[in-house]
């Protein structure tokens, strides 16, 4: 078994390198966004906090980081409830429309994000819902169901429905069944649902780019643009404290998940 | 699995929370306006120099934005009738189309007494002039020993100046080097031969590293050494050899250029719009440009006030001698239908 | 179970009316409850859709110009062949690098497994615009990877590495590297194990062994993941545009360029209509020998 022959040596040599080639990307970035310079170097000259500090005192990239919040959670909220019903109807229907319906819940992530935002744009333009944050909400609503039914398929498929069938059998009406047995039981794949479209809205970028503007632009899209015209230092702090956030909220959600349930 | 519910309320307690704390963080601003330029040193000289001055003495908040090309933005916010900028600073070329596509707002000089004292040809009937500025060949010293490119035919000479070059990924200005480059005098080049434009970028396209989109980004190419020579707005230069670049330019072959201000049609705040173009052409304010970077003012008045020291006024882009030496773009041209042609035609060089 | 609840809930009904009565009412309970998703998906989704199909249609009446001018007009079609290269080779190169960290992880004990994957994963949870932005630094002249490059002595000048097409193709790759690996390990987990064994103790050696069982086998996993990569290749906007120095045109870039400076909503309907044919030929293609919700579980 522990043979170190050339093959086997250059196959796991192979394998860091690409490994390498994953991550080098993200631990360059944490570096610089502590440098001093305003030009892009590295490795950086200098330490200093001065591009965090730029992100926190500025009112443009303050007002981008608010949106980004609010509309993260509200997608959350939003597409948590509405794709848990979704789910739970493909999982409990023989239905032969379902088959169909659940394919247009698929398409999102089928079709090609430039047409997906199109389509939006041209809708949103129809009818005055261009730069607004209800709009922003609801694309990213859109777009985070199909992880969400993913998500809580999976866990329902892991799930006895029979639990449900007795606990209706013994005089639950079938909401209160389903809050109360279900529920509980299917929320691990709930709570990654939940936060799968949290980051989903929080990292989007496509859709937002053809439908916020103004005073409503998500982090994202104001990042987009100052990569694309300003190649701006604070551009590294913030992809910092987004990944950062990113890596926190999985954690959160492995360690959640290695809880024992009550 | 008691637990898993109470988190569950609990969270979406904390969510609903956090979501309502964030919203009402929201103040009715009393009197803004959304202010949208080219981005970099350019818009913070702009900051320090017009915009904060202009904002305490109208008492209204100024929102900034920027944006290398406006035009697309105008277009869309335009036409869809949803705007959500006020004023844009942008060459003159996009405020007269957009105004013949009704996209921008007819201005009403009379609320714009700043104006009057004016030429002519800084205004449309849909903006005022703002600022001057020049496109120029920029190079980086040290690269050359002495004997840097001084004119286009300079830079399509890539014998006898070898390097990496760059120009900008936009037909305005470039075309005008390209026939510089060619032989054509500054006097005779407009109406632009478009054709013997795009032959002679083909010529040197193969040398080109990188067609740059922004300012900030052609600042950044010069002074990372990226490229030794390109193409790019006078004010940008002088900001990275103020941060210690090699790097210099000349106005020699430049293309003198002017951006005005102007209201997107629909706008949200128009009646403050109109208040603050009227505050920033004047004299006062529009003095205080070229003492943060290398721009001319938009009002001629602005050299009237004493404000600007002789020396600086020479190296503005505007200033006689240095004006002489280039060649003023002509937005009539650009707007017209051969100068849409023109740019669409860009994409398609570019792609090949 | 079900006849008993309902004649338990039902007694005056007769059996046969009851499960009638209960099948409808369940369907439509069940059709309720998908409503708002379905909703959500076809006003934002499907009727636009319906519109752009309708849109590339039209110029004055029914028109199949702009559909012509793609065929003809040099620019669309040298995009979409710059696309459809691209996409090609990042899926080529995505293969290559993605088939033996899949193979790793499916056959590395479970902590380093499970290392591997958080390793590919990572990235995922990363805003695409970091990753770009980070490439950007790297790949520059005065980046990271030229600077070592000289420093080893490797090369003279400093490569030119990003604002071109190569640019545009690394970080691509990079970006849709995890949608190669999870379809693949997926597959490839559900190897047994007991099978590479028989193969080995049957006399053959390894290479054989991966070669005549385990490749074959973990075929719809490469189908899988290469549909994957290719797919969302294709309709790539963020990177080619932040990384690609302006000369590589990507569909995706026609379409939004179309709407934002033209209004041209014939020319980019059409793009985007061939487009999407393209993506949903792939995907039933692909369909009829690998299930779709096998492709797309790994989203």
């Amino acid at each position: 078994m522990n043979k170190l022959s050339l093959s086997r040596i250059s196959f796991i040599g192979y394998v860091a390198l690409v490994l390498i080639f994953l991550i080098l990307p993200l631990l360059i970035v944490v570096p610089m966004s502590f440098s001093d310079s305003r030009f892009l170097s590295f490795p950086p000259s200098s330490f200093s906090f001065r591009w965090y500090e730029t992100f926190f005192n500025n009112p443009g990239w303050m007002s981008a980081a608010k949106t980004s919040l609010i509309v993260a959670f509200s997608t959350a909220l939003i597409a948590t409830p509405i794709g848990v019903a979704a789910a739970y109807a493909i999982n409990n229907s023989s239905h032969w429309l379902m088959r169909y319906l659940k394919i247009v819940l698929l398409l999102p992530l089928i079709v090609p994000i430039i047409i997906v935002a199109t389509g939006v744009f041209f809708i949103y333009a129809l009818s005055g819902m261009l730069y607004t944050i209800p709009g922003l909400i609801m694309a990213d609503v859109m777009l985070a169901l199909p992880y969400v039914i993913t998500a809580v398929t999976a866990g329902l498929h892991g799930f006895d429905q029979t639990q449900e069938m007795v606990a209706r059998s013994l005089g639950m009406n079938r909401f209160r069944a389903f809050m109360s047995v279900t529920l509980p039981q299917i929320m691990p794949s709930v709570m990654t649902g939940a936060i799968f479209a949290f980051i989903q809205a929080l990292d989007e970028t496509m859709v937002a780019l053809f439908i916020s503007g103004g005073q409503n632009q998500p982090l994202t899209v104001r990042m987009f643009t100052a990569l694309r015209d300003e190649i701006d230092p604070t551009i590294a702090a913030i992809s910092t404290l987004l990944t950062a956030a990113s890596f926190a909220l999985v954690l959160l959600l492995v360690l959640a998940r290695r809880q024992p349930t009550a | 699995m008691m637990k898993d519910t109470n988190c569950l309320k609990y969270l979406f307690g904390s969510s609903v929370m956090v979501i309502g704390a964030l919203g009402a963080g929201q103040t009715l601003a009393d009197g803004e306006i959304t202010f949208v330029s080219q981005g970099g040193a350019y818009q913070e000289a702009q900051t320090v120099a017009i915009l904060d001055p202009v904002a305490e003495a109208l008492g209204i908040t100024i929102i900034q934005e920027s944006a290398p090309d406006a035009w697309p933005m105008i277009r869309t916010q335009g036409t869809t009738g949803q705007a959500v900028w006020d004023v844009v600073d942008t060459p003159p070329l996009n405020c007269v189309r957009g105004g013949n596509q009704g996209l921008i707002e007819e201005l009403d000089f009379s609320q714009i007494p700043n104006a009057e004292s004016m030429p002519e040809e800084y205004k449309t009937p849909y903006s005022v002039a703002y600022e001057f500025y020049s496109s120029v060949l920029a190079y980086n010293p040290e690269a050359f020993d002495g004997n840097p490119p001084q004119s286009w035919k300079d830079f399509w000479n890539v014998e006898e100046y070898p390097g990496n070059r760059s120009l900008r990924n936009h037909p305005l200005g470039t075309l005008e080097a390209a026939l510089m480059a060619d032989g054509v005098a500054r006097e005779d080049l407009y109406p632009l031969d478009v054709d013997r434009a795009f032959a002679k970028l083909e010529e040197i396209k193969p040398h080109i590293t990188t067609w740059w989109t922004s300012g900030g980004q052609s600042a950044q190419l010069l002074y990372d050494g990226e490229v030794d020579m390109l193409m790019m707005w006078n004010g940008r230069v002088s900001a990275i050899i103020n941060e210690g670049a090699d790097a210099d330019f000349t106005y020699n072959d430049g293309v003198l250029q002017n951006t005005h201000l102007c209201i997107i049609e629909g706008a949200p705040n128009q009646d403050t719009a109109v208040e603050f173009i009227n505050a920033a052409i004047a004299p006062e304010y529009q003095a205080n440009l070229p003492l943060h970077i290398d721009y001319g003012p938009g009002n001629p008045a602005a050299f009237d006030t004493g404000k600007i020291p002789d020396e600086r006024a020479r190296e503005l882009p505007s200033f006689p001698e240095n004006a002489e030496r280039q060649v003023l773009m002509s937005y009539e041209w650009w707007a017209s239908s051969a100068g849409e042609q023109a740019e669409r035609r860009w994409l398609e060089f570019m792609q090949r | 179970m079900k006849a008993t609840a309902i004649n338990n809930n039902y007694p005056h009904v007769s059996h046969r009316d009851a499960s009638l009565g209960y099948r409808r009412r369940e369907h439509a309970l069940m059709l309720l409850l998908m409503s708002p998703a379905v909703l959500v998906v076809f006003v934002l989704l499907l009727i636009p859709l319906g519109w752009l199909i309708g849109q590339s249609f039209y110029a004055d009446g029914f028109s199949l110009e702009h559909y012509q001018r793609i065929f003809t007009e040099g620019i669309y079609w040298n995009t979409f062949w710059v696309t459809f290269r691209i996409s090609f080779i990042v899926t080529l190169l995505a293969l290559l690098m993605g088939y033996p960290i899949a193979y790793a992880a499916s056959i590395l004990p479970r902590r380093w497994s499970m290392l591997v994957l958080a390793l590919v994963i990572l990235p995922f949870w990363t805003s695409v615009l970091v990753r770009a932005y980070a490439w950007l630094i790297l790949l520059q002249r005065s980046g990271v990877v030229n600077e070592s490059l000289l420093g080893v002595g490797l090369i003279d000048a400093p490569l030119a590495l990003v604002h071109n097409e190569l640019g545009t193709i690394i970080a691509t790759v990079h970006i849709l590297l995890p949608f190669m690996v999870l379809p693949l390990y997926a597959t490839m987990q559900k190897i047994p194990s007991d099978l590479i064994q028989a193969g080995a103790s049957l006399g053959g050696t390894p290479l054989h062994v991966f070669m005549r069982v385990f490749f074959p086998l973990s075929l719809s996993g490469v189908l899988a993941g290469m549909t994957l990569v290719f797919v969302l290749c294709l309709g790539f906007y963020i990177t080619p545009e932040l990384v690609g120095g302006g000369r590589t045109v990507m569909a995706s870039m026609l379409v939004s360029r179309n709407i934002q400076l033209y209004s041209d909503w014939g020319a980019a309907s059409a793009v985007s209509v061939v487009l999407l044919i393209c993506v949903l030929a792939i995907f039933y293609v692909v369909s009829r020998l690998v299930p779709l919700e096998k492709i797309l579980g790994a989203k």
